[in-house]
C-alpha cells in the first residue's frame, strides 16, 4: 500500500511537473482551456484518482484526498493567475484595436484677451507694489490749477505750449498728464508717499505718432532724506524688472517744469544691442520716461516742509513701454481695437 | 534747431581736441539732446573744384559741349550739356565713383566722345531745388580740391533739441558755452566795446509805448550797402542748418539769428514813412500785409513795429510787405529787440504763425543780446562788402538790474543728489557756465548772469546745473526701501483687476476707446432724449467733430468696434471696456464733470461655427444674460439679480431692461434695436450691456464666510407645466420658490416648448427641483406633497396644468 501510495505520490509530483512545463507554452486564453482540461478535466490523473478513491484503504484516504487536492489547488491556482494576465492582455489588445483620431480638433473655449494697455499697467503696478507703492488715482476732467498751475506752470508759461490741451471751459479741462494726481494725494496725505497713478490722459494732437487720449503711469515718493540716487535706483528697478536684467538704463539731464533736477531715462535698444538702429534712430538708445526730484515749489502747494521732505516723482507713456516690449511698430494699433491685436494680448 | 561743428569751432578753443561724436554725446549726457549727428562730407565724395580751360561743340550732338577742365594736376575731357559757362569759371567736377543722387558717375563715351566727369548744377549737388545750367563758383578756390571743404560743405551737423527753459541755448553761443562748461575748453564770446555809439544822434527816433511788452529795442541804419552776393561759406552754412538763402541782408539777419539767438528784422530804410519807429499795440481792426503775401486783422494785444503812418512788421513774429528788404534795397533799417514773450506766444498762436523768431522770444531771450547781434551785423557785412558804416546805435530800454545773487548751501546739494561735491567742482562748474561765484564757508555765493537771468532763479535751480554738468551717471545709485507701511491696492482696483481677469477668462478681449465721440452718433443712439445719458460734457476745442463730446455710455464706443471689426471680415465678436463716462454736473456745487466708471459687454454673432462635433450657433440675449448672471454669481449674489423692463430707445423695445441689485438699478442690458443697427449696416443682432462698476465694486461681498458643506441627500423632481405665453419664467419660479417651502434649494429650468401638441398661445416649462433639508434626510412622501401645493397653487394663480 505504502508502495501505491508512493508512486501516487511520484505520479502527482510529475504531473505538475509537465503542468509547469505546458503552461509555459500557453499563449492565449483557448490553449489555457486546454490546459486546464487537460490537468484538471475528467480524464487528468488528478480527476480520476479523486473519483477512484475508494480504491485506497479508508484509512489512508484523507491522506490521499489531500496530498491530491494539494495538487490540484496549486494547478487551479496558477490557471487562474495566467488567466487574469491573458485576459488583461486580450483587453489591452482590444483597446490597441481601436481606431481613435487624436487630431480632430476640441471644442473651441474663446480666447479672451486683456487690453495691452491695461497688462502693461498691471506688470508695472506689480513692480512697484512689490517696492511698497500704493496705487493712487484722479480724476481724467482737471482744473486749470492742479493740471497746470500747481505743476509749476503758471500761466503763460512756455512750457504749457507742450500740452496741447483740450479744454471744457477756461478753468476746466482734460488732464495732459497724470501728474495731477500728485498734487491731489500729497494734499489728502502726509509724507511718507509712495505712489504711482495710472490713467488716460488727453493731448490735442494728432497723427502717425500723437493719439488725442493716451496712458501714463506717474509714479511719486516724498520722504525723509530721498535724493536722486534713489530715483536712479528706483527707475533702474523698472527698466530691469520690466524689460529685463540685460538692458543698461542712462539718465540725461532734462527739463520738466515741476521737477528738478530733471531727466529723461533711456534704456539700451534691445533691436541693436545699443550699437544703433533704425528703431533707435541710430542712437542705441529708446527713451522710456522722464523724471526727476520734486521740484520744492510743489510743496508750498501741498503744505509740506521743503527743508524736511524732498522726493521724486517720474511719468511714462504706457503705449511707448508697450511699444518697446512688445515690438508694436504703430501707435494706432492700440484705439483701432481690429480684434486680430487684441487677441495676441 | 541745427548747427554745425564748424561754426562751434569759431567760438570754441581748440574744439579739435574732441570728436563731433563725442561733443554730441556729451551735450546730451548734460542735456542739450543731440537727436542727430550727420557728416555732411560723404554726399560730396569726389567731388572736386576745377576751372574750364576750353570748350568747343560736340560733334555728334547740337546739344553738348566737350569741355577741357583744369583739375591742378591735369587737364581732364568733360562732356557737358549745359550751356552757362564761360571759359575760366570755376566749376564743381564729379568725378568717377561721386554719387548724384542715386546716379554713380562713371568714366564714360557721349555720342563717341570720351567724358571723365561730369559738371554739376546746383540742384545736383543737393543745394537748391531747382537749377538752370551748372554751378559757377565765385571766389578763389584751389583747383583739385574737395569741393564740400572749399565751399563750407564739408562738416558735421547736430541737430539739437533745447528744453524750453534754455532760450540761451537756441544758438551757436549758447552751445559754445556749454560744450565750455562741460568740456573744460575756453569759450570765446562775441565782444563789443560799443558804448560811445548809443543814441549819439537822433537823426532817427525809437519810442516804445510799453516797456513791460518791448523791454527793448535797439537798431541801426547801414546805407549805400553795395550790392554783393553772400559768400558761399555762408550760404552753405545756412543750407546745413535749413535755412535758404535769399539775399545777402536777409541771409546775414538768419545767420546772426543762429549764431547769438538773436532774431533781426531788416527794413528798407527807404521806404519807412518816417524817421521814427514806433513800438505799440495794435489798433482794433488794424491790419498789415506780411511778407508771406498774407493779410492779418490784428487786434489790441498784438504788438507792431510802426512808422508814423501803418505797422510796419508784427513784433516778433513776422515783418510787412511794403517795407521787406528787395533787390534795389540800399539803406537797411536793422532792427534787434527784445519781446515780452507770452505776448509773443499768444500772438503767433493766434494767427497761427510761427517763426524762428517768435520761438525764440516766446521763451524770453536776454535783452544784452541786441547790441552784440547789431556789431555781429556790422562786422560781417564789413567782412563781406568792405564797407565801412556811421558808428550810430539807437537804443530804446527798460532799466532792470538782471544779475541776481544766489546762495547754494553745499548741504542742498547733498540733500538733493545724494553725493558730496568737492567744492571747489562746484565753484568750477559754475564758473564754466558762466555764472561767477566764490566758495564762502559751507555754502557757494553766486551771480547769475543775464543770459541765465529767467532760469536761474532759486538754490535748487543751481543744484540742477551742478548736477547735470558733474554727469547724472557719475551719482551713484542708492537703494531706496518704501518707509510707508506696505505695496498694496485698494480694495476697488483689486476687484477692477479680477473682473477684468474673470471677463478675459470667459473668453472677453478688452477694448479701449477715445473718451470722446462725436454729437452725431451721440444723437443716433438718441442719448439726447434719455434722462441717464443726455448730460454730456462738450469740449470747446475739440480736434475736430468726431472729438466733440465725452461718453456718457460706452454704447456707441463698443457698436463702432463691432462695425470696425466687420469691415475686417471679423463678425462673431465678445468684446468688454472698462472705461470713465462724463457727466455734467448739473447741480452747481462742484465744476468738474462727474465720472463714472463703466463695464460694458458687447456680443454678436456667432457663438460657435459649425464643427464635426457640434453645430453652429448664435449669440442670443441669453449668453449676455449668462455672463452677467456669472458675474452676480462670483461677485455679488446671484439671487439678488433682476431684471426690469424698462425701454431705452437704442434698444429693442421688448428686448431691453435695468439690470438690478436688491431693487436698486445697477446697469442696462438689451438688444441693439434693430433699426439702428440696420442703418449702420450691421446684418446681425447685437447684445449690449453696460455696469456701473463703482456701484457694482461697492456691493461686491467684502467679508465671505464659509456655508456648512450639506449633510444629507437631496431628492429631485421634475415638473412640466403647460401654461399662458404670456406668463414669465420668472413669475413662474418664485411661485414655485414661494410654495416649495425652505427645503427646495435649486430650481432649474430644462426645457421650454411651444408648437406641436401644445394649444396655440400656450407653451410648457419643465422645471427640475431639487429638495434637501440641513437636518435630516427627506421622504418621498414630503417632497409628493410639497409639489402638489406648487402644481394647485400654479395652477389657481396661473391656470397652469400638469403636462401630460
Amino acid at each position: 500500500m505504502e508502495e501505491k501510495i508512493n508512486l501516487l505520490k511520484q505520479d502527482l509530483n510529475k504531473t505538475f511537473e509537465n503542468f509547469t512545463n505546458d503552461k509555459k507554452e500557453v499563449k492565449s486564453l483557448n490553449e489555457l482551456d486546454l490546459l486546464e482540461s487537460k490537468y484538471l478535466g475528467k480524464k487528468s490523473l488528478i480527476a480520476q484518482t479523486l473519483k477512484n478513491i475508494n480504491e485506497f484503504p479508508h484509512e489512508v484516504k484523507p491522506f490521499v484526498g489531500k496530498t491530491v487536492n494539494e495538487v490540484r489547488n496549486k494547478i487551479e491556482n496558477e490557471i487562474k493567475n495566467l488567466r487574469d494576465e491573458l485576459n488583461l492582455i486580450e483587453f489591452d489588445r482590444k483597446l490597441r484595436e481601436e481606431k481613435f483620431d487624436l487630431t480632430l480638433p476640441g471644442r473651441l473655449l474663446p480666447l479672451g484677451s486683456k487690453n495691452i494697455i491695461n497688462k502693461v499697467i498691471e506688470e508695472i503696478q506689480e513692480i512697484f507694489i512689490g517696492l511698497g507703492y500704493e496705487i493712487a488715482e484722479g480724476p481724467e476732467v482737471e482744473t486749470d490749477y492742479y493740471n497746470f498751475e500747481a505743476l509749476n506752470h503758471p500761466p503763460d508759461h512756455p512750457a504749457r505750449s507742450l500740452h496741447d490741451t483740450f479744454f471744457i471751459d477756461d478753468k476746466i479741462l482734460l488732464r495732459t498728464h497724470t501728474s495731477p494726481v500728485q498734487i491731489r494725494y500729497m494734499e489728502k496725505n502726509k509724507p511718507p508717499v509712495y505712489i504711482i497713478a495710472p490713467g488716460k490722459v488727453y493731448r490735442k494732437d494728432y497723427d502717425v505718432t500723437h493719439t488725442p487720449m493716451f496712458t501714463q503711469i506717474e509714479g511719486l515718493a516724498v520722504d525723509n532724506n530721498i535724493n536722486f540716487g534713489n530715483l536712479k535706483w528706483t527707475l533702474e528697478t523698472l527698466a530691469h524688472s520690466f524689460f529685463g536684467k540685460d538692458r543698461k538704463v542712462r539718465f540725461r539731464p532734462h527739463y520738466f517744469p515741476f521737477t528738478e533736477p530733471s531727466a529723461e531715462v533711456d534704456v539700451s535698444c534691445n533691436i541693436c544691442g545699443g550699437k544703433g538702429c533704425r528703431v533707435c534712430s541710430g542712437t542705441g538708445w529708446l527713451e522710456i520716461l522722464g523724471a526727476g526730484m520734486v521740484d520744492p515749489n510743489l510743496y508750498k502747494y501741498v503744505n509740506y516742509n521743503p527743508d524736511e521732505v524732498t522726493g521724486f516723482a517720474f511719468g511714462m507713456g504706457i503705449e511707448r513701454m508697450a511699444m518697446l516690449k512688445y515690438g508694436i511698430d504703430d501707435l494706432r494699433l492700440f484705439f483701432e481695437n481690429d480684434i486680430r491685436f487684441l487677441r495676441q494680448f | 534747431m541745427k548747427i554745425t561743428y564748424s561754426w562751434l569751432e569759431e567760438f570754441v578753443a581748440d574744439l579739435k581736441d574732441f570728436s563731433p561724436q563725442d561733443i554730441a554725446n556729451k551735450l546730451t549726457m548734460s542735456g542739450t539732446e543731440v537727436k542727430r549727428l550727420e557728416y555732411t562730407g560723404d554726399k560730396y565724395k569726389n567731388i572736386i573744384i576745377a576751372q574750364i580751360e576750353s570748350f568747343i561743340k560736340h560733334p555728334n550732338a547740337d546739344k553738348l559741349s566737350l569741355c577741357k577742365v583744369n583739375i591742378g594736376s591735369e587737364i581732364l575731357n568733360i562732356v557737358c550739356g549745359a550751356n552757362n559757362f564761360k571759359e575760366k569759371d570755376l566749376v564743381a567736377l564729379a568725378l568717377e565713383g561721386a554719387k548724384i543722387g542715386d546716379f554713380t558717375i562713371k568714366k564714360s563715351k557721349i555720342r563717341g566722345e570720351y567724358s571723365e566727369g561730369m559738371m554739376c548744377s546746383e540742384k545736383e549737388l543737393g543745394l537748391s531745388q531747382e537749377s538752370e545750367g551748372i554751378l559757377i563758383l565765385e571766389g578763389n578756390y584751389k583747383l583739385g580740391e574737395s569741393f564740400a571743404r572749399q565751399v563750407g560743405l564739408d562738416d558735421w551737423v547736430f541737430e539739437i533739441e533745447v528744453t524750453p527753459n534754455r532760450p540761451d541755448c537756441l544758438s551757436v553761443i549758447g552751445i559754445a558755452r556749454e560744450i565750455s562748461a562741460i568740456t573744460g575748453l575756453r569759450f570765446k564770446s562775441l565782444e563789443y566795446d560799443c558804448q560811445n555809439e548809443i543814441n549819439i544822434n537822433k537823426n532817427f527816433q525809437i519810442e516804445i509805448k510799453n516797456l513791460q511788452l518791448c523791454p527793448r529795442y535797439s537798431a541801426k541804419i547801414f546805407k549805400d550797402i553795395v550790392d554783393k552776393k553772400t559768400p558761399d561759406w555762408m550760404k552753405n552754412r545756412l543750407l546745413l542748418c535749413d535755412i535758404r538763402s535769399i539775399n545777402l541782408v536777409v541771409d546775414l539777419t538768419n545767420y546772426i539769428m543762429l549764431e547769438t539767438g538773436q532774431p533781426l528784422h531788416a527794413f528798407d530804410a527807404e521806404l519807412l514813412a518816417s524817421n521814427k519807429i514806433i513800438v505799440r499795440t495794435a489798433q482794433k481792426n488794424e491790419s498789415i500785409t506780411l511778407i508771406d503775401g498774407t493779410v492779418r486783422t490784428l487786434n489790441e494785444d498784438t504788438i507792431v513795429i510802426a512808422d508814423e503812418k501803418n505797422a510796419v512788421a508784427i513784433a516778433g513774429i513776422m515783418g510787412g510787405k511794403d517795407t521787406e528788404i528787395n533787390e534795389k534795397t540800399k539803406n537797411v533799417f536793422l532792427e534787434s529787440a527784445n519781446f515780452w514773450g507770452p505776448s509773443i506766444m499768444k500772438t503767433s498762436k493766434k494767427l497761427g504763425l510761427r517763426s524762428e523768431a517768435s520761438n525764440r522770444f516766446e521763451k524770453k531771450i536776454d535783452p544784452m543780446l541786441t547790441i552784440i547781434a547789431l556789431k555781429r551785423f556790422e562786422e560781417l557785412l564789413n567782412k563781406i562788402t568792405g564797407q565801412k558804416f556811421e558808428k550810430v546805435i539807437y537804443d530804446c530800454y527798460l532799466d532792470v538790474n538782471r544779475e541776481r545773487n544766489i546762495n547754494l548751501r553745499f548741504s542742498k546739494i547733498k540733500q538733493i543728489l545724494g553725493i558730496d561735491i568737492e567744492r571747489k567742482a562746484a565753484s568750477l562748474i559754475l564758473e564754466r557756465l558762466g555764472i561767477k561765484n566764490k566758495i564762502s564757508d559751507d555754502y557757494i555765493s553766486a551771480l547769475v548772469p543775464s543770459f541765465r537771468f529767467e532760469d536761474l532763479e532759486r538754490e535748487i535751480d543751481l543744484v540742477e546745473e551742478i548736477a547735470r554738468i558733474y554727469g547724472f551717471e557719475n551719482i551713484p545709485t542708492q537703494k531706496l526701501d518704501s518707509r510707508s507701511s506696505h505695496g498694496k491696492y485698494s480694495y476697488s482696483q483689486k476687484m477692477t483687476m479680477k473682473i477684468r481677469q474673470t471677463l478675459e477668462d470667459s473668453g472677453f478681449n478688452e477694448v479701449i476707446n477715445y473718451s470722446f465721440i462725436s454729437l452725431k452718433e451721440f444723437n443716433f443712439f438718441k442719448l439726447n432724449e434719455e434722462t441717464s445719458f443726455k448730460d454730456y460734457v462738450r469740449i470747446s476745442n475739440p480736434l475736430n467733430e468726431d472729438f466733440e463730446i465725452l461718453r456718457t455710455t460706452l454704447l456707441q464706443s463698443l457698436v463702432k468696434n463691432l462695425k470696425d471689426n466687420i469691415s475686417r471680415k471679423i463678425l462673431n465678436l465678445r468684446i468688454f471696456e472698462i472705461s470713465k463716462v462724463f457727466f455734467k454736473d448739473n447741480s452747481g456745487k462742484n465744476n468738474l464733470p462727474i465720472e463714472k466708471t463703466r463695464l460694458a459687454v458687447l456680443l454678436s454673432g456667432k457663438a460657435n461655427l459649425k464643427s464635426w462635433n457640434y453645430s453652429e450657433r448664435t449669440y442670443d440675449f441669453y449668453d449676455l444674460k449668462g455672463l452677467l448672471e456669472y458675474l452676480f454669481e462670483k461677485f455679488l449674489l446671484k439671487d439678488s439679480l433682476k431684471l426690469l423692463n424698462n425701454e431705452y430707445k437704442f434698444f429693442h423695445p421688448s428686448i431691453s431692461a435695468d439690470i438690478n441689485f436688491n431693487n436698486e438699478k445697477i446697469g442696462i442690458i438689451g438688444k441693439i434695436h434693430p433699426q439702428l443697427v440696420n442703418l449702420l449696416d450691421i446684418r446681425q443682432d447685437v447684445y449690449f450691456m453696460e455696469i456701473d462698476l463703482d456701484n457694482f465694486i461697492i456691493k461686491s461681498d467684502k467679508k465671505q464666510q464659509f456655508k456648512q458643506i450639506p449633510q444629507f441627500p437631496s431628492i429631485s423632481i421634475d415638473l412640466a407645466i403647460v401654461i399662458d405665453e404670456k406668463v414669465t419664467n420668472s413669475e413662474v419660479e418664485e411661485e414655485i420658490y414661494k410654495n416649495g417651502g425652505k427645503n427646495l434649494v435649486n430650481l432649474r429650468l430644462f426645457d421650454l416648448y411651444k408648437g406641436k401638441q401644445i394649444e396655440d398661445g400656450k407653451k410648457s416649462l419643465a422645471y427640475s427641483l431639487e429638495f434637501r433639508a440641513d437636518d435630516r434626510t427627506l421622504k418621498d412622501l414630503e417632497v409628493e406633497i410639497i409639489s402638489k401645493r406648487i402644481i394647485e397653487n400654479l395652477n389657481r394663480k396661473f391656470g397652469a396644468v400638469l403636462r401630460q
